[in-house]
């Protein structure tokens, strides 16, 4: 076999034997060179014995398929609220901890404990709206500015965060059937 | 007269799928299954269990489907992971039964195929004869040609897209693929 043979048969053999992939140069090559052309028409007949061998197509394996793919997204669903939850519920600290919540306002003592908030928010626990107020200034009085800025960072990162799996869990959200 | 309609791509479905659309994955489903199935077939000899680990494959792309990486082609990643199966399942097979090799005229060892003619790959072949022709043709290949003839025949992959699912580099792809054909088609000659 020539080089030529070689490289135009490696052509022909990743074109399926198809002689329309080949440059002209490749072509007269061709003409004269009964060997390439055999080879050519070879693979011809091997690639539709090839198209042949696949088997018919079969319906029931593809709503097979499908049926098994409708819980397996209801379990993405979970997995992607996941994320969701645990960034809302870090914002939520963030925000607890600057005494943003009347109930954060405890959690935001207790690195820092001082009688003065603690009474505060004692004398106004019955009364919500009260006691939102008194856990804000409670908060202030008993925080650090160091852990005030964490607190401010914890609840930027959590919104971040929120936004973020909030984009990714859209697709998959119920209202969002798609078919 | 009409212009036959488009059909989306690979990336288009794979992205609608991503976005929740389950019938543009059912689209993929069936525009890979039968390939899938020949592919998986030819790995493990058994139509019935090569149905069964399509079915498994697609589920298995779906389930992975957001950590798909866009840079392959969908038929790549999809075949990885339909090859992997099947090699697995051979693996299994293989601590239960006894397998029956021969050694070829270059000296390698293949593997001679069992036929259950009830799932049989090329059951579906009107010619029984040529049916056998080929089975022998592609088992009579050595073990590290019949995987690249099977990704390039029955998966239909590219050249490159096999390079990159085996990380082999694309001459080497060529050059056995090249050495395969000159063997199938001295086995199949009569019927070419």
């Amino acid at each position: 076999m020539q080089a030529d043979c070689r490289t135009i048969q490696e052509r022909l053999l990743e074109a399926n034997g198809d002689t329309g992939s080949l440059d002209a140069a490749d072509l007269r090559h061709l003409e004269g060179c009964a060997g390439c052309r055999a080879m050519a028409a070879a693979e011809r007949g091997l690639e539709r014995l090839f198209e042949r061998a696949a088997p018919p197509a079969d319906p029931a394996l593809v709503e097979r398929v499908m049926a098994a793919v409708s819980p397996l997204r209801k379990r993405r669903l979970l997995a992607a609220l996941l994320p969701v939850a645990a960034s809302a519920l870090l914002a939520l600290l963030g925000a607890a901890m600057m005494g943003g919540v009347p109930g954060g306002s405890l959690l935001a003592q207790l690195p820092v404990a001082s009688s003065q908030a603690w009474l505060t928010l004692a004398s106004a626990a019955s009364d919500w709206g009260v006691a939102m107020t008194a856990a804000a200034g409670a908060a202030r009085l008993a925080l650090p500015p160091a852990l005030l800025v964490a607190a401010v960072v914890a609840a930027l990162v959590g919104l971040g965060l929120i936004v973020a799996a909030t984009r990714r869990w859209l697709p998959v959200a119920p209202w969002h059937r798609g078919d | 007269m009409t212009q036959p309609t488009p059909q989306p791509s690979d990336e288009l479905l794979v992205e609608l799928a991503l976005a929740g659309n389950q019938a543009a994955f059912g689209a993929l489903v069936r525009r890979y299954q039968r390939r899938l199935t020949a592919f998986l077939g030819q790995i493990v000899g058994d139509m019935e269990l090569a149905r069964e680990l399509s079915q498994e494959a697609f589920i298995r792309a779906w389930g992975a489907l957001d950590r798909y990486d866009p840079q392959y082609r969908f038929s790549t990643w999809l075949f990885r992971i339909a090859h992997n199966l099947g090699i697995d399942q051979l693996r299994r097979r293989r601590l239960s039964t006894v397998s029956l090799v021969r050694q070829d005229a270059e000296g390698e060892e293949v593997e001679l195929a069992v036929v259950d003619a009830s799932k049989d790959p090329l059951g579906h072949f009107e010619n029984r004869e040529l049916a056998e022709a080929m089975r022998a043709a592609i088992a009579g290949l050595r073990s590290e040609y019949r995987e690249l003839v099977l990704l390039r025949h029955f998966a239909g992959l590219s050249y490159q897209d096999i390079a990159d699912l085996k990380g082999m580099p694309l001459g080497t792809v060529k050059n056995k693929l090249f050495r395969a054909h000159s063997v199938l088609r001295r086995a199949l000659q009569e019927y070419l």
